[in-house]
């Protein structure tokens, strides 16, 4: 394995996230071929977390751009402060400047509102990390608008002028697949699919995450886990359920998985009615054993 | 694997087995390609792999596809002595796919169906004169299988079908005006509309615009097919002025574009119409039909488009030439659906070679094999 690879590995795991292979290279190649980085995966696998660590590996911000519907340009870019605009105009009533003043005034850097993308490519020190997170929940049309800000990392603003990044900011992205992004966009991207994780690297997050854990419980949970997700469910957990079941367990102080604490604790995993309904019926025809074998 | 000076060859004519295997690796990409590949150890075959899939997979089911070439490529660089001819005769001989591991997504948008599902309470006030007899008939009628009518039933479970798409299409309409918000405050037009006024007393608010769907039919008029395929048609065409454009296809052994056949003033003709350009050659070729679809009619598709495919998936032809195609169809439409009738069946698996290659490209899998499946597929009729 190349070195850097294995030494962002190591900074990933330094950094408290438990990674893989595939998640380093895509990394690394992020990092050194200067390309936004879309992840795709189902939810609660860590995504958004890949942006977080990268930004305490680089020692550097992370700016984030959480996408919503009707999310817009305004709101992405840059605004002008209207109300401190109207109000400064009231102010400057009773003084002679002339319009061409007053204009410049008002449309200059104090009044400008700094959104995330403005910000991360007005970065003058190090290039920050720029998170635009759950990419697939904005329009099509802010998909575009996104596309160009991407391809040139340059913003004009009408009445100050081009803002351009003197270096461009680490893009990363992440989709939950609720809508298909557009050809253009993925083409623009490096690609990571974060699945959920194997038993191994899941009981080693688990380890890692919840110290109240010992190696055994750690280990059925990861089993319960992996079994559970083969069952045909509306909302499958993810690994931050794992960890709020992890966290609760140890605080109960268990050392083992019974069918009562699984039970009473099953909140944490599942939070669907029907999905509770069809796990209690499962649980009900195989037991626990069905999830978690006994010699584990 | 390859010296430095021949990694742009090398990684050229991956390309070229991945445009094959219907990815669509761009130039620029395939120049990241070469980047990415003196970013990593050339000896290690996972790594390798995943810089190359990192930069040029576009979409996780683009992976088994993926996956293949990458064998292939592998396979031939580790073997010494071979010339870089000797890729391209090693194309068509690629390993067939293996059976996709997960089932498609099924997160489908609970709200609508709730909507829809209460259109039986709601939707008394228009009695049209129906001559099915009793409730009780009724809600038999909704579940059964529409190849167990007895042809002398079959026009009145069709005037039936309009009647709940008539509904349907209504409840949407309805459904949609209260829902409208006031929009989002629009400062910038505000200050702008006020100028004069000196104050602001005149508020702008902008509203998203909406794009009605377009449809795209592909219909498997094969065999039993057929009878499902014209249920399908009478209760999309009933709800049609809810789409923005309605193209049909039908498909056994070649596609044809039937789209201005059912455009006639009478329906029921156009309808019949239908089995005169069926053809009678046998066996269906769902992969080569759609492979056709995508070369001449592509361009229908785009992401305001959900294509709705009806077939058993007893796919005649090459699974993978059904999985590339499938791909290529997915990369461009708002939505894929397949209806297959047999899942109406419980014990039925999806297990022909040609449904598991193309299950994992679908964004929807439904039976439509009887009244309540028309009914419950209207939700899925949404792009989000």
């Amino acid at each position: 394995m190349r070195a850097e690879i294995k030494k962002i590995e190591e900074m990933m795991e330094g950094a408290e996230y438990v990674t893989d292979p595939a998640i380093a290279t895509s990394v690394h190649l992020a990092m050194t071929l200067r390309k936004p980085l879309l992840i795709e995966g189902h939810a609660g696998v860590g995504k958004t977390e890949v942006a977080k660590v990268m930004a305490r590996m680089l020692e550097t911000n992370l700016i984030r751009l959480q996408c919503y519907e009707g999310l817009d340009a305004a709101q992405a870019l840059y605004e002008w402060n209207y109300p401190k605009q109207i109000l400064h105009i009231k102010l400057e009533e009773t003084t002679d400047h002339t319009l061409a003043q007053k204009e410049a005034a008002i449309f200059s850097e104090p009044f400008l509102i700094r959104r995330p993308l403005l910000q991360a490519i007005s970065q003058d020190s190090r290039p920050p990390v720029l998170l635009i997170d759950e990419i697939d929940r904005c329009d099509q049309e802010f998909e575009a608008f996104l596309l160009e800000v991407l391809a040139e990392y340059q913003v004009t603003i009408p009445e100050i002028g081009t803002v351009k990044a003197t270096v461009p900011p680490y893009v990363i992205l992440t989709s939950n697949r609720s809508r298909e992004l557009s050809d253009a966009l993925r083409r623009r991207c490096l690609y990571l699919w974060i699945d959920f994780p194997g038993f191994d690297k899941e009981v080693r997050i688990v380890v890692r995450k919840v110290p109240g854990v010992n190696e055994r419980l750690a280990r059925q949970i990861s089993r319960f886990m992996e079994t559970l997700r083969t069952v045909r469910l509306s909302k499958v957990p993810g690994v931050a359920e794992t960890l709020d079941w992890a966290q609760a367990l140890s605080s109960l102080h268990a050392d083992h998985l019974d069918e009562d604490l699984v039970a009473e604790t099953l909140g944490c995993v599942l939070k669907d009615a029907d999905d509770m309904k069809r796990f209690k019926r499962e649980l009900g025809s195989g037991g626990l054993k069905r999830f978690v074998p006994v010699e584990e | 694997m390859a010296a430095p000076r021949d990694l742009l060859t090398a990684t050229l004519h991956f390309g070229r087995m991945l445009r094959g295997a219907g990815l669509q690796p761009t130039v620029s990409e395939l120049m990241d390609a070469v980047r990415a590949l003196t970013m990593v150890d050339l000896m290690d075959r996972r790594e390798v792999y995943l810089a190359l899939r990192t930069v040029l997979a576009t979409r996780v089911e683009e992976f088994p596809a993926f996956d293949r070439c990458f064998d292939a490529f592998w396979k031939f660089h580790a073997e010494e002595g071979q010339g870089l001819e000797g890729l391209a005769p090693s194309l068509p001989t690629l390993p067939p796919e293996e059976e996709p591991a997960s089932a498609p997504g099924a997160a489908e948008s609970k709200q609508a169906r709730v909507a829809l599902e209460a259109w039986e309470e709601t939707g008394g006030e228009d009695e049209e004169p129906l001559e099915v007899p009793g409730v009780s008939a009724h809600e038999v009628l909704m579940d059964q299988d529409f190849s167990t009518f007895p042809v002398e039933d079959l026009d009145e479970v069709a005037r039936l079908t309009v009647l709940i798409a008539r509904r349907l299409a209504r409840r949407v309409s309805r459904r949609r005006r209260p829902t409208r918000r006031a929009g989002v405050l629009d400062l910038r037009r505000s200050i702008r509309a006020n100028m004069m006024k000196g104050e602001i007393i005149e508020l702008r608010r902008r509203e998203r615009r909406r794009r009605k769907v377009r449809l795209v039919l592909l219909c498997d008029v094969s065999g039993s097919m057929d009878l499902y395929s014209r249920f399908l048609l009478q209760f999309l065409y009933a709800l049609q002025n809810v789409f923005g454009r309605v193209e049909t296809f039908t498909f056994a052994t070649r596609l044809t574009r039937v789209t201005d056949h059912l455009k006639g003033p009478s329906y029921r003709l156009a309808l019949k119409r239908l089995t005169e350009v069926r053809d009678f050659s046998g066996g269906t070729r769902i992969g080569d039909s759609l492979q056709e679809f995508n070369r001449t009619w592509g361009y229908l598709v785009d992401r305001h488009t959900i294509v709705l495919l009806l077939s058993d998936g007893w796919d005649t032809g090459e699974p993978e030439v059904l999985a590339t195609e499938m791909l290529a169809l997915k990369r461009r439409a708002g939505r894929v659906i397949w209806l297959n009738p047999l899942l109406g069946n419980p014990s039925y698996e999806p297990l022909t070679r040609g449904m598991a290659a193309a299950l994992p490209l679908v964004d929807h899998f439904a039976a439509a094999h009887n009244l309540a499946s028309l009914r419950d597929l209207a939700s899925h009729l949404i792009i989000r």
